[in-house]
């Protein structure tokens, strides 16, 4: 970019002049790495990853995940291309809220948005709260145990997957991340550039230490360690004796399993579905570079990731053979597993050396994804809440803000999030087995904007004729209404199998009437809405509807 | 029942403007006022090839129109996104490249035009109706375009000035903002901001409701939240990171005075209600380049603010 002198700083872009004048705002494109790796924590391949990984092939058996995550990370680049072509469009606007109000209707697009931003984030607190016990209070506590021979440490490692270690762990995350919010993206953001720094090291750390070590290693140090720290002998054969019993026969890695693997998707989409989280704060978009900028952030995003899931993968495999990894997810989660916490990927490389500070070293620099990752599970529920808000639709209480702390929309979201987190943790009418709720909410949502994405062009025809997306068809179709077909049926096929399928838990009486609440909720929330508007005189339908220029 | 249609940094779309005075009807009120920042950033020229073809680049995108039809629509979309198109040949570019100071001139030339056209909009369009609309320039707004302002008579120039925009409704306005990092036309130290509206202030009717319509938001309401910028004007963390950027002495009138509602613009990001003392601080933000209308509705009943309400249009 060139400059001109002049008084008022006119500037050229590009091939031909573009002159432009100081003015405020007139800012540079933010730094696409900086949107990547808001995105690339968003998929987050240590927290939502690993986890997934470890349930995924038990509830679907015939399916190898290794297939199932490279078709579906190819299949989300729709949805990745959907979100930045709508911010392209409608910059600036407030995400899928905004887009699905306008383009849906204010009822169904309040109720898509509101459910899939804010009432299904409540199911997430307990969620991440079990990622925490999981993956930082149980490990630590037992490279400590294992250190320091206490065994306090391993009772605690143990009891942070109790019930009430779920609980406990659901209200730190959410103290946590009403903390964040309270205290603002400012500090925060630094923490997430820290812990991604930070957790790249801890991962590359472990790459080492499985690309170095050998199955023998494993198998001898997988033992040492279970019997020194749990005082459990043989735990290797164990394990494989346990999934053996139980008939348990996982689909290789190195087997293509194309058909089975479909099944998969459905769950391994709970955690590479979200490439978009924080696209829609991304900022102006003011021309195509700003929208490629978007593109390849989330794109890259979701490639790294991907590309990082398969060589983690591989890798365990090499050192601890994938039968024994899916032998160890399977028998841990059915109660049977020689070891008594969760295979964590981190723990199970930990067990490679006999280094207490590399040990220490590495479940603490893994557990950096989580922290940087755990404070954004209130961030976009408070935005929408505050811009249902401001449309009205929400009382303009929910959207009060006392000394630049939103009070009321973090209530919102704390209180039934820890509500939820009862039923969760206790298990209280069989509630883990709607886990996947929490990702079938936001795909609903989601599939309302690859409708929009699909309709835009028409049912918008001037803002989108004027977008810089407007040049980018193929065959001579808009290509945001083609990936918003894709993604309508890749969303589409997953839902019908998470409520066809009851493999996956969604199709229960518990979990259907879970969501069914989630839906009836948001519907009387705007019916009542509108109807206390009305008789206030004010139209909910001006609010979004296009103002016409006779 | 009196009703304000509030928009504001329409920067120079002319969508945006038709919107803003079809507004009135719309959501029927009686009043329309526009916050500041009327005119546009950038001139965007449209250059004719040795072939007769025209090239212009928009968005970070080269097109080639070929006919004047083609090169028609381009203008009205650029026109609409808030730029400003002007036909060139080589030579004319060449000869702006060459004297960037007639860059200055051009832009005031096209600025100044397209006041002018949005006036005469106006004029026919609120013809035969009660409506009254005020604008008060922002930071961004050249000062060539007041004496238009003033001239005509359909728009009413707000700026520095008490006005009863209703019987029982006084409003006081001024488009001036605190210190920027782009040094624009209308920036003022905090104390002098501050001094400009207490002269205002001071001479409010206390019969009366009041309304302050001020460009510039007030410090730390969350209305002011921008994107944090590095040292290269690059926003921070994706833009992740929000700085309040709002005035001081704009939030100091607002205690001490406790208008029933304040007006503002200024930080596209910043839409929002907030609540100062008895005071609601409203910024509806602005999407003005892809043509969308952000405005507020405010209704007064007698003295009183009745209700408020954000619209997107």
């Amino acid at each position: 970019m060139a400059t001109l002198g002049g008084t008022r700083g006119p500037i050229v872009a590009g091939s031909l002049d573009l002159f432009v004048r100081n003015a405020t705002g007139l800012v540079r494109s933010w730094a696409a790495f900086d949107a990547f790796i808001y995105s690339f924590f968003s998929i987050n391949l240590v927290t939502l990853g690993w986890f997934e990984f470890t349930f995924g092939p038990g509830s679907a058996p015939g399916g190898n995940l290794l297939t199932a995550i490279v078709i579906s990370g190819l299949l989300i680049l729709a949805e990745v291309a959907v979100y930045a072509g709508l911010i392209a469009v409608m910059p600036r606007a407030g995400g899928d809220y905004v887009w699905q109000t306008r383009i849906l209707g204010g009822g169904l697009g309040f109720v898509l948005a509101i459910t899939g931003w804010v009432f299904t984030l409540w199911l997430w607190v307990p969620i991440y709260g079990e990622i925490f016990s999981t993956e930082f209070i149980s490990p630590v506590c037992t490279i400590l145990a294992s250190i320091t021979g206490n065994h306090t440490f391993v009772d605690w490692a143990i009891n942070s997957l109790s019930h009430t270690g779920y609980m406990i762990s659901s209200i730190v995350v959410s103290v946590f991340a009403a903390a964040v919010i309270a205290a603002g993206m400012k500090i925060y953001a630094r923490v997430q550039k820290f812990c991604f720094v930070g957790g790249m090291i801890g991962l590359g750390v472990m790459i080492v230490m499985l690309l170095v070590n050998s199955h023998a290693d494993f198998v001898n140090g997988f033992n040492h360690f279970n019997q020194k720290i749990f005082g459990v002998k043989g735990a290797y054969a164990a394990t494989l004796q346990a999934a053996a019993k139980a008939g348990y026969t996982p689909v290789p890695f190195n087997k293509l399993a194309l058909g089975g693997s479909f099944a998969l998707i459905p769950i391994v989409i709970f955690f590479n579905l979200y490439p978009n989280w924080g696209a829609t704060l991304y900022g102006e978009v003011r021309g195509a570079n700003d929208f490629k900028r978007n593109l390849q952030s989330m794109a890259l995003a979701l490639i790294v990731t991907t590309a990082l899931a398969l060589i983690t993968l591989i890798l365990i495999a090499k050192v601890t053979t994938d039968t024994f990894y899916n032998d160890a997810s399977q028998t841990y989660w059915a109660g049977t597993g020689s070891m008594p916490v969760w295979p964590y990927p981190g723990l199970l490389a930990s067990f490679l050396t006999s280094n207490s500070i590399l040990q220490l070293f590495l479940i603490l620099s893994l557990s950096l994804w989580f922290w940087g990752w755990c404070g954004t599970v209130f961030l976009s529920s408070t935005r929408v809440i505050f811009a249902a808000a401001f449309d009205r639709v929400l009382p303009s209480w929910a959207a009060t803000v006392n000394r630049g702390v939103p009070t009321n929309a973090l209530l919102a979201m704390v209180i039934p999030g820890l509500a939820l987190s009862i039923l969760y943790s206790y298990n209280i009418w069989q509630f883990q087995t709607v886990i996947l709720d929490a990702v079938l909410v936001i795909a609903v949502t989601f599939f309302g904007s690859a409708i929009v994405a699909l309709v835009l062009p028409w049912r918008q025809k001037r803002l989108y004729d004027q977008s810089p997306i407007a040049k980018y068809k193929i065959a001579g179709i808009p290509m945001i209404s083609i990936c918003g077909a894709i993604l309508m049926g890749f969303l589409g096929w997953n839902i019908w199998m998470w409520l066809y399928n009851s493999s996956y838990g969604v199709n229960n009486q518990t979990s259907l009437k879970f969501l069914a609440s989630f839906y009836v909720i948001a519907l009387v929330i705007y019916l009542v809405s509108r109807y206390v508007n009305n008789q206030r005189g004010v139209n909910l339908n001006t609010i979004h509807k296009e103002i016409p220029i006779e | 029942m009196f009703r304000i249609f509030f928009a504001t940094d329409v920067h120079g779309s002319d969508l945006c403007w038709k919107k803003f005075i079809a507004g009135a009807k719309f959501y029927e009120a009686n009043a329309l006022v526009l916050g500041g920042d009327m005119t546009g950033k950038a001139v965007i020229p449209m250059v004719r090839g040795a072939r007769g073809e025209t090239r212009v680049e928009l968005m970070d995108q080269v097109h080639v129109l070929k006919d004047e039809a083609a090169v028609q629509a381009m203008e009205t979309t650029i026109a609409n996104k808030g730029y400003y198109p002007v036909r060139l040949d080589e030579d004319q570019l060449a000869d702006l490249r060459q004297h960037p100071e007639r860059i200055d001139a051009l832009f005031t030339e096209r600025v100044i035009l397209r006041v002018r056209e949005w006036l005469a909009y106006a004029e026919t369009k609120l013809a035969g109706t009660s409506v009254r609309c005020y604008v008060c320039p922002g930071n961004d707004d050249a000062f060539a375009i007041d004496p238009l302002l003033k001239e005509s008579e359909r728009v009413c120039l707000g700026e520095g000035q008490v006005l009863a925009i209703e019987e029982q409704v006084s409003m006081i306005s001024t488009g001036w903002a605190n210190r920027t990092p782009w040094h624009t036309d209308r920036e003022l130290d905090e104390p002098d901001l501050g001094a400009k509206i207490e002269a205002m202030a001071t001479e409010l009717p206390s019969t009366t409701g009041w309304v302050f319509n001020l460009h510039c938001p007030p410090h730390k309401s969350g209305l002011d939240d921008a994107p944090e910028l590095d040292a290269d004007m690059r926003p921070k963390y994706a833009g992740h990171i929000l700085a309040a950027v709002g005035s001081t002495a704009v939030r100091a009138a607002i205690e001490k005075y406790q208008p029933q509602v304040s007006l503002h613009g200024h930080i596209h990001e910043g839409r929002g209600t907030s609540k100062i003392g008895r005071t609601i601080c409203i910024n509806p933000g602005s999407t003005y380049e892809s043509g969308n209308l952000l405005g507020a509705v405010v209704d007064f009943k007698g003295a009183k603010l009745a209700d408020h309400r954000l619209t997107s249009g």
